[in-house]
């Protein structure tokens, strides 16, 4: 179904231009807006200059376990959930507004961004459908991304209890965000 | 210090802090709620503050503002105190971030 009010038509571009000035993925687009694709790859283009890369988008709840992606996808779940929790807005916004503070708690952490922007939109998908989801850890009571049926009476974060190598990896060459 | 000028810096810190949280909350409400830490409500009542209201509360001998979290793992991992921060000073920040980004503000 098109929708034909202009005053909504108005505002999903908007939605859809804030989600490609933060490198949104054409899926994303899709999927928050009812945009056509025609329109959505002309806004793309118009904004960025090229037309928006292709291929799958990255699928696995694995990635959100791995050591460093975990402690980002937990800040910005931390970040998600309180703006939800304190204010009613539509769940993109909230994603939108989370992820930007996200971004800047990095930057005045001087850490690069591991969590793209379509990797914290999946990841707010995951939570929607019950795969994942937080468990506090036992010793900081700070809530940590898990797997929703993982056993956490006795759950210690990654960052309580460190492991030998973690946040040892060198910078990735191209110092690109893996999408 | 004399009671004065406490009483002075005070006055100057809760306008500073007010004229600043109602900035914020006038710019974008949903962020300003995670900056400060407020609830809705108490949020709602600064924004709507005029001029007049905010010079009155802030000429107070208490300040407004109080700090946000009674953790002492927040306060070590954000001194350095911690065991953390020898090797890997990242993971204390963000740590801390989580910590402090996980603690939604209590209902006034």
């Amino acid at each position: 179904m098109r929708n034909k009010s202009v005053v909504t038509e108005a505002r999903e571009i908007r939605v859809a231009s804030d989600l490609i000035g933060l490198d949104a993925r054409l899926q994303v687009l899709e999927s928050e807006t009812q945009l056509s694709r025609e329109r959505l790859l002309r806004l793309y283009k118009e904004l960025r200059g090229k037309s928006p890369p292709k291929g799958m988008l990255p699928f696995s709840t694995d990635w959100f376990m791995t050591w460093q992606p975990n402690t980002h996808a937990s800040l910005f779940m931390a970040i998600y959930d309180h703006i939800d929790k304190a204010c009613a807005l539509d769940e993109v916004e909230v994603l939108i507004k989370a992820y930007r503070l996200y971004l800047e708690q990095i930057g005045q952490l001087g850490l690069q961004a591991v969590l793209s922007f379509t990797r914290a939109w999946r990841l707010v998908k995951f939570f929607d459908c019950g795969m994942l989801t937080t468990a506090p850890c036992t010793h900081c009571r700070a809530p940590f991304v898990v797997h929703t049926h993982e056993l956490v009476d006795r759950f210690v974060c990654g960052l309580c209890h460190m492991p030998s190598r973690a946040g040892k990896t060198k910078p990735h060459p191209a110092g690109a965000l893996m999408n | 210090m004399n009671t004065e000028r406490m009483l002075e810096e005070i006055r100057e810190a809760n306008l500073t802090y007010l004229m600043l949280a109602q900035r914020l909350i006038r710019e974008d409400r949903a962020q300003a709620l995670y900056r400060l830490g407020l609830s809705e409500e108490v949020a709602d009542v600064i924004g709507a503050l005029s001029a007049g209201q905010i010079l009155k509360i802030a000429a107070s001998n208490l300040l407004m503002c109080a700090m946000r979290f009674n953790d002492d793992l927040v306060w070590n991992l954000l001194t350095g105190h911690s065991r953390q921060e020898k090797g890997n000073a990242g993971a204390a920040g963000m740590h801390a971030a989580i910590l402090m980004a996980g603690r939604v503000a209590q209902p006034a």
